[in-house]
């Protein structure tokens, strides 16, 4: 496989990194927004949340994707592609990062709250010096995972036309009748760039105090 | 007479159908050491988590230095909630030390011990970590003010929860079984701390598994069992002879810890 | 913009067969990935270095790659080195291999998990390794590995979605072939993600049911 093609396919993940951490970062937002709702023991706004957290964990991205892509027109939103895949990937990951804080919040250890009470601490003051950074630590390396998984899953955007990675190994393996060389090559670019991803969320994960081993 | 620091009252205390205290009056006066004793499921700790309103009595008030804690009782047994705030401001006379030491680990030891006088007493950052490097000084740890909990033993973890509680001037200073979790040659330096606290006058609750502790610091024992007060008095009438059969029973699992000094 | 949901709704056998297809992929490869994965466990553990780090090797590369990756490769690769497949035998290898990686872990995990102290007290006793393993090590490894088995499983649910993009007539394909056909793909997507939302909660539920009667046999914390 000549040089040229493996260049094509690291220039395709360029968009394929780009979507994925934008698509993180709104979703993080967006979780963030949820776990807030869901925290906060009303009704009106737990629902909703579970609702959505309930439906974007539950239907699989390839049909959610289809599903905005068709569905914005519809409504009257033209929007480019990349805006609907960029959509659909954040509302997704933001359902499976809400799941994570919430599973981080869960386990802070009652003690430090009381021992915060104790000392005299507002709950207002509790959950943003205390709560809040150390539920974050814990959700820490869920949420890593979650970055690897939404890089693997930036595949199927390909189904709503974008040329990131995997789109630009089919169309080269459809061109070059060399499937195998072009979609392990596309493959080991995967593996690189989340091996990459995991490394640095150790060393994030080492550098901060307060992460439990 | 003055005002006893903490005054329980017909404390009862029930977890969905058991009950686990059964009615305790208890009264601790201003700079008393008083230790709670008795076997596991006594109800030692749930008794002083309600005094520190970390659980709520099912029925029963708790008095702090005269001001009622948590909730208010008429004679006809109607509780009322005290409001939060109301709550904050008496807890705040009230300092607790745990069995888990609860340090946040997030922050250094230093962080946590200025922690409260910055969001509490809304100090600035240097004169909170000013004073709570005196804290620090004054349980021993001073050179380890810039380490987190995770590099520090259990016994150093404890000592700057110590100095936590203690940064907030408190009146009154709860320990939940303190040493319980630690390895038997750090308790030492956490009982030297506690010694060294009940020696210049504070009023102390100590549950505790460490008897030599209570007869020789406690100026007051009180043995619970099953949810009630068996016994309580100084140390020479509870563990002198003839002893009451269930503390009797209590010490006997407990001889070599300290017990057998009293025989 | 119009709703109609029978002109979706009248395309029933297609959309059931669909279903079926769907079903059976999910089944039938997480039945296998399962088994495939359960003796790459075995073999990691008790197999010895060399096979440790094969197979490590491979567990690593199926879940660091995207599943349609694998994908292409069976099916648009397989003929290069003499397995000319269809989309379903495709779809259920891509499923099996890529479930067994995910597995494999799950089992590695399980088998950690049960406390060494179990293992030596049978041994003390005289129990010999067959029996500890029988008797001991599964069924408490079975306990600790049934959550995470059952979540696995929804995802490859999830994952059998993907299978349409190499043309098997599951129901993604199927409904948005529908959906082309009718000039209804709201209609038609809207139905499908109903169907996978209520499956998921479904097993969702059931597993959730499994996990709490099997917590008292947890006494030891886990």
């Amino acid at each position: 496989m000549s040089l040229k093609l493996f260049e094509l396919l690291l220039q395709a993940s360029i968009y394929t990194v780009t979507i994925s951490v934008v698509s993180i970062l709104i979703g993080f937002s967006i979780a963030i927004m949820l776990s807030g709702m869901l925290l906060s023991k009303t009704p009106i706004f737990v629902l909703p949340a579970q609702i959505f957290i309930s439906f974007f964990r539950g239907v699989p991205l390839l049909v959610q994707l289809l599903l905005i892509y068709n569905l914005l027109p519809a409504i009257g939103l033209n929007v480019p592609s990349i805006v609907a895949a960029i959509a659909g990937m954040s509302l997704c990951t933001a359902a499976y990062q809400a799941e994570n804080l919430r599973g981080g919040f869960a386990s802070v250890p009652v003690g430090l709250i009381e021992s915060a009470e104790m000392v005299g601490l507002t709950p207002d003051q509790i959950f943003r010096r205390i709560k809040a950074p150390i539920a974050l630590r814990l959700t820490f390396p869920a949420l890593v995972n979650e970055a690897i998984l939404i890089l693997k899953a930036s595949s199927l955007v390909s189904v709503v036309g974008i040329i990131e990675l995997t789109r630009m190994a089919q169309d080269l393996a459809g061109s070059t009748f060399l499937p195998l060389q072009i979609f392990a090559a596309a493959g080991l670019i995967y593996l690189v760039i989340n091996w990459i991803v995991a490394l640095a969320g150790g060393l994030i994960e080492r550098s901060l105090p307060g992460v439990p081993r | 007479m003055s005002l006893p620091a903490i005054a329980v009252r017909n404390l009862v205390k029930t977890f969905g159908d058991t009950t686990v205290l059964h009615g305790i009056d208890l009264e601790i006066p201003q700079g008393q050491v008083s230790c709670l004793i008795g076997p596991s499921g006594s109800g030692k700790s749930t008794l002083l988590r309600c005094m520190a309103f970390l659980e709520e009595a099912t029925s029963g008030t708790i008095s702090v230095n005269g001001e009622v804690l948590g909730f208010t009782e008429t004679a006809q047994g109607v509780r009322e909630r005290i409001s939060a705030s109301a709550n904050r401001a008496i807890r705040a006379q009230i300092g607790m030390v745990f069995q888990q030491f609860n340090l946040w680990p997030h922050m250094t030891a230093l962080g946590n011990v200025s922690e409260a006088l910055k969001m509490v007493q809304k100090m600035s950052r240097k004169q909170a970590e000013e004073l709570a490097m005196a804290q620090l000084v004054k349980v021993g740890l001073e050179s380890r003010a810039g380490h987190y909990p995770s590099q520090l033993s259990g016994g150093q973890q404890q000592r700057v929860a110590i100095a936590r509680a203690l940064a907030m001037k408190p009146k009154i200073m709860l320990f939940d079984e303190p040493t319980s979790s630690l390895d038997p040659e750090l308790t030492g330096e956490v009982l030297n701390v506690m010694r060294d606290l009940a020696a210049e006058g504070m009023t102390m609750v100590v549950v505790s598994h460490e008897i030599g502790f209570a007869a020789t610091v406690g100026q007051n024992i009180t043995f619970l069992d099953h949810g009630k007060v068996q016994f309580s008095g100084p140390p020479q009438e509870v563990f002198k002879k003839p002893r009451n059969p269930r503390l009797e029973q209590f010490l006997d699992t407990y001889l070599d810890r300290g017990a057998s000094m009293l025989l | 913009m119009t709703f109609d949901i029978n002109v979706i709704l009248d395309q029933m056998p297609q959309i059931i067969s669909g279903a079926g297809v769907t079903l059976l992929t999910w089944i039938v490869g997480t039945i296998c990935a399962v088994i495939i994965g359960f003796f790459v466990a075995v073999g990691r553990r008790f197999g010895g270095m060399l096979l440790d780090n094969v197979l490590g090797f491979a567990v690593a590369i199926l879940r660091g790659t995207p599943f349609l990756i694998q994908i292409f490769l069976v099916y648009y690769g397989g003929p290069f080195i003499g397995l000319s497949l269809d989309p379903i035998p495709a779809g259920l290898i891509g499923i099996s291999i890529y479930g067994a990686a995910y597995y494999s872990e799950i089992f590695r995990s399980g088998f950690l998990a049960v406390p060494k102290g179990h293992i030596e007290a049978g041994e003390c006793v005289g129990m010999t390794q067959g029996q500890i393993i029988r008797r001991i090590l599964l069924p408490e490894m079975t306990m600790l590995v049934l959550p995470p088995s059952l979540n696995m499983a929804v995802l490859l649910m999830k994952e059998t979605a993907v299978l349409s993009i190499i043309t098997v007539p599951e129901l993604t394909a199927t409904l948005s072939a529908i959906g082309a056909q009718q000039y209804a793909f709201v209609e038609a997507l809207s139905v499908l993600a109903l169907f996978y939302w209520v499956l998921v909660e479904i097993t969702g539920r059931l597993g959730h049911f499994v996990e709490t009667k099997l917590t008292r046999f947890r006494f030891f914390n886990a």
